[in-house]
């Protein structure tokens, strides 16, 4: 029996990220309330990186209703790369008033039909939490980021100790503001993009890379 | 909705809030909790709860409440906190902390201003609004 193969330094490498788990595949969650852009930035990163884009975005809320998965993403940073699953999760919500989806020219059935499908939407999105190893909240800059659903979802990722980035999306609108949300997440990553024109998005990868590799 | 009406006209006319102290809750398990909270706010209750939850429960309050979601009747909750500055290191140091958390249904949470440390909101009760603060 040859035993200098159980000796050679990769064999202790696999090992040591076997029992780290660096060998399990990132996946990285993209999370916040419906309509903050989630699936606009998935498809962005999933065009850059793979040429192709992973979901149906729409301005009626809750387009999203169940999770998908993108795999075997790879973003490359100056030499450096991130090989990840993207899992782009309905948004989270407290509540869900189906009347809302009738200004968007649905018929009362669709709407209700919608809203149901929404809520199994974000008990799915929820149960994720168990799965994901990185995330991105994206937060849509027009919009007050203090809510409980942020609120709720960073305190899990802070008790689950998912490392996790704040997306603050749409500053390509005029009423965006960005440094709103910077301010009252002081101590998180913030990132400022428009999902919608790729705008800062280079620096997103970057920041990906430091803290999910 | 568990409102009480004057009888003549079976116009709403109160709103139930129940005042719940961190001690009430102590001996309760994260399930017993979320169950209460869920069962009131879904009969019209407004639930106040000395303290906060704590994230997991959050996730289980909002997993449980989209369960309970009944499109005709029931949409959702809606939740809000008050913060207060808790002292530490012997005095040096100050960190903000949840004293107090209001949850209701979210069609009775109709407006509410909010700063850290002060909430105000309108209770919608259908042609009557009544104010708390």
């Amino acid at each position: 029996m040859n035993l200098s193969r159980f000796f050679k330094p990769k064999f202790f490498q696999d090992i040591l990220k076997k029992l780290l788990g660096k060998n399990k595949t990132l996946k990285i969650g993209f999370y916040g309330h419906p309509n903050s852009g989630k699936t606009t930035l998935a498809n962005r990163m999933t065009t850059d990186w793979i040429g192709k884009p992973i979901g149906t975005v729409s301005q009626v809320p809750h387009e999203t209703r169940k999770v998908y998965r993108q795999e075997h993403v790879t973003v490359k940073d100056e030499g450096v790369e991130l090989n990840f699953d993207i899992i782009d999760t309905p948004g989270i919500a407290t509540k869900i008033d189906y009347t809302n989806f009738l200004e968007f020219g649905l018929s009362e059935s669709e709407a209700k039909e919608r809203a149901k499908e929404a809520t199994k939407g974000i008990i799915e999105a929820i149960k994720w939490l168990d799965d994901v190893t990185g995330v991105l909240l994206v937060i849509d800059a027009t919009e007050d980021p203090l809510t409980q659903a942020n609120i709720t979802i960073m305190g899990n990722l802070e008790a689950r100790n998912i490392p996790f980035i704040i997306v603050a999306n749409k500053i390509d609108l005029e009423d965006a503001a960005p440094e709103k949300i910077d301010s009252v997440f002081p101590q998180h990553t913030v990132v400022s993009i428009s999902a919608l024109n790729g705008d800062n998005t280079k620096l997103l990868y970057r920041k990906m890379v430091d803290k999910f590799k | 909705m568990d409102t009480e009406t004057n009888g003549q006209n079976g116009e709403i006319t109160g709103l139930k809030m129940d005042f719940l102290s961190s001690s009430a809750l102590e001996s309760s398990t994260s399930m017993e909790k979320v169950s209460m909270i869920v069962d009131r706010v879904k009969k019209g209750d407004l639930v106040v709860i000395e303290g906060g939850l704590t994230p997991e429960e959050e996730a289980e309050l909002i997993e449980t409440t989209m369960r309970e979601i009944d499109v005709e009747n029931f949409m959702g909750i809606d939740i809000y906190t008050v913060e207060k500055d808790k002292t530490s290191f012997f005095g040096l140091s100050r960190k903000k902390t949840v004293g107090m958390t209001i949850i209701g249904p979210a069609n009775v949470m109709k407006e509410v201003k909010k700063k850290s440390n002060f909430i105000s909101m309108i209770a919608n009760m259908g042609d009557s609004d009544a104010s708390l603060h």
